[in-house]
């Protein structure tokens, strides 16, 4: 099995507002991949139904091949999740807490989950409450981790963590990641940090899937174009354009290339990551995107009828 | 699990024990002294050797009563405490995992919700069994000298003689914990439960109550004195005395109607609108276990419908 995370169709509705519409993507194993998406995009959305917090409104999810709602015995002991902000059980020490892991999980891992606790210098009698910010995160990470997971999920691991917290959390991850070569997905509402640490790539935003792959694949197809003031329907109807900006005298363009680029106006400019992301993410690109998934709907349509 | 709702619960625990344990030397004290008084005054002996205590040992009697009555407040009041349990021990248990967001770390780990679920409320609903049980046996033992001179069929010792204070405790329980699984907030769910828990026990005491086997109902004729033709015991419960009026009615109020009603006598006034005779309604003492069980069994169905709707709660409303 190669994929272990599957979603088809994938959407989530509170009330009248859709947090996650028609979400179709598939996580390899091995793969430590990025959830990116501004706020409110429908990552946390996203990650509950992945470990079954949540019910789909439609479509499906499936963890290792089963459904981690309904087949909770064969996911829940191979998950790790770490939730936004990493509630712990204040009143517990970390020891409390390592003894909840030991108690409540099959696989745990009780020497690996002491030997971090001691290498991050995390003393074991504290409550988890006197512990600082990045303290707690890291021991949510350890707690994750020590179940084994072949699949570990954390939503906005990074956001309350200042820059040093953050390098230490990720090379935590790292450390684990290179030992057991768990598959991961976090989320994030910025690439920066996550850039040296992932290698597939999903981009959140109004609720839809934007774009999900390697990353190094992206950074090969994703170009930027600039040439002389010109109409862009030529280049459009080959690559798909993310963003556009003209001034008076030139155009500028973000585009996906679907093959070869021919056209000697263009001077061709490699792209960062970062800018790639910010483009997808940019209210200008969403609607395009979602207005040309509107209208292939459309058509769709029409050649039924 | 075990393990963890046990340490989720340890310092609950603690508090719940130091209060019965204050609870139980209070009443140790008072019902030591009381029950040595009870027996060196002769009272205890008078009343063994009688049928009709009052009449034989009444000066005893009334000593005693005036002298430890005013006890019986302090008692009653403990009564309080399975409500307590109720909105500070059972409200918490599923609103504050809820508020402090920690379901989301411990539905992950590699237990079923369920069985959370189960364990902890197991757990609680232990706790109350015990505690209930404790005071139940501490109240009963503090006042059996008043059940030999007033009896326990009445409205304040019923409460606390027998297993209706189990269920009333497993029933606040149970309704805190439903009331903080609904809510998933702390403390919308404490006056939740204290509301639920009178919304429930009020009409049950004062509605069902006396009406779980048909009242025996004694009537006598206006003309004679307000004394009823029958002496209840001691152990049988009075429910109402009145009168009954023009149109059948039990009432314990007069209300006259005609032009000369100031120069009339209560007893001519009645008998001018239609009243029909003097009343007696009473539950017989031999009802005493019957009525117990019966509440017992309404106040634990209600528990076990406040707990199914929890689990079903937790299991069908996620995060």
């Amino acid at each position: 099995m190669s994929n272990v995370l599957e979603t088809t169709h994938l959407s989530k509705r509170y009330g009248r507002q859709w947090a996650l519409q028609d979400c179709t993507l598939a996580l390899p194993a091995g793969r430590v991949a990025a959830l990116v998406g501004p706020n409110g995009a429908g990552k946390t959305t996203l990650l509950h139904l992945s470990v079954g917090l949540l019910e789909p409104t439609t479509g499906s999810v499936q963890v290792f091949g089963c459904s981690p709602l309904k087949q909770t015995t064969q996911t829940l002991p191979r998950l790790g999740f770490v939730a936004q902000d990493h509630p712990l059980y204040k009143d517990f020490t970390v020891a409390d807490l390592l003894t909840l892991g030991r108690k409540l999980n099959p696989r745990w891992d009780d020497t690996l989950a002491k030997a971090r606790m001691q290498k991050l210098g995390i003393p074991l009698d504290r409550p988890a409450g006197k512990l600082s910010g990045g303290q707690q995160a890291q021991v949510g990470l350890v707690l994750a981790l020590a179940k084994r997971p072949d699949l570990l999920l954390l939503d906005e691991p990074l956001a309350q963590l200042d820059p040093l917290a953050r390098r230490e959390f990720l090379r935590t991850l790292m450390d684990a990641e290179a030992e057991s070569g768990l598959t991961v997905l976090l989320s994030s509402h910025i690439i920066g940090d996550l850039e040296r640490v992932c290698d597939y790539l999903i981009i959140l935003s109004a609720s839809y899937v934007q774009l999900a792959g390697d990353i190094q694949e992206i950074g090969r197809t994703h170009k930027r174009l600039v040439g002389p003031r010109q109409e862009v329907d030529a280049i459009a109807s080959v690559h798909t354009v993310i963003e556009t900006s003209q001034t008076e005298r030139q155009t500028t363009l973000l585009v996906r290339t679907n093959g070869p680029l021919f056209d000697p106006s263009w001077e061709v400019q490699e792209v960062s990551l970062e800018d790639i992301v910010l483009a997808y993410l940019s209210h200008q690109a969403t609607e395009r995107l979602l207005s040309s998934q509107s209208t292939q709907k459309q058509h769709g349509m029409e050649v039924v009828q | 699990m075990i393990w963890v709702a046990w340490r989720q619960q340890r310092t609950a625990s603690f508090v719940v024990l130091g209060v019965l344990v204050l609870s139980g030397i209070f009443l140790l004290v008072t019902g030591l002294n009381m029950t040595h008084d009870f027996q060196q005054s002769g009272l205890s002996d008078c009343l063994a050797h009688t049928t009709k205590p009052l009449d034989v040992c009444g000066p005893l009697g009334t000593l005693f009563v005036n002298h430890y009555s005013s006890l019986i407040p302090f008692a009653a009041a403990l009564m309080i405490l399975p409500i307590l349990l109720g909105a500070m021990v059972g409200a918490p248990l599923v609103a504050r995992e809820f508020e402090q967001r920690t379901t989301l770390l411990v539905w992950m780990q590699s237990i079923t919700r369920t069985r959370w679920l189960s364990v902890k409320v197991v757990l609680v609903l232990g706790t109350g069994l015990l505690a209930g049980g404790v005071l139940m046996v501490l109240l009963t033992w503090w006042f059996s000298p008043f059940s030999q001179l007033i009896g326990s069929f009445n409205p304040v010792a019923f409460d606390f003689s027998g297993p209706v204070l189990i269920a009333a405790t497993l029933l606040a329980l149970a309704l805190g914990i439903f009331a903080g699984t609904l809510t998933r907030r702390t403390v919308f769910a404490i006056f939740l439960t204290l509301a639920l828990i009178l919304a429930i026990r009020l009409p049950v005491e004062f509605v069902l109550r006396p009406n779980y086997e048909p009242q025996i109902t004694v009537t006598w004729p206006l003309a004679q004195s307000d004394n009823p033709p029958i002496t209840l015991g001691m152990q049988d419960w009075s429910v109402g005395q009145g009168y009954i009026d023009a149109q059948g009615n039990k009432t314990n109020s007069i209300t006259c109607s005609g032009t000369n009603v100031g120069q009339l006598t209560p007893q001519q006034c009645m008998q001018a609108s239609g009243y029909r005779s003097n009343y007696l309604s009473y539950q017989p003492a031999d009802r005493f276990w019957t009525f117990q069980w019966i509440e017992t069994g309404i106040y634990l169905a209600i528990s076990a419908l406040a707990i199914g709707a929890t689990f079903w709660l937790v299991r069908r409303r996620l995060v």
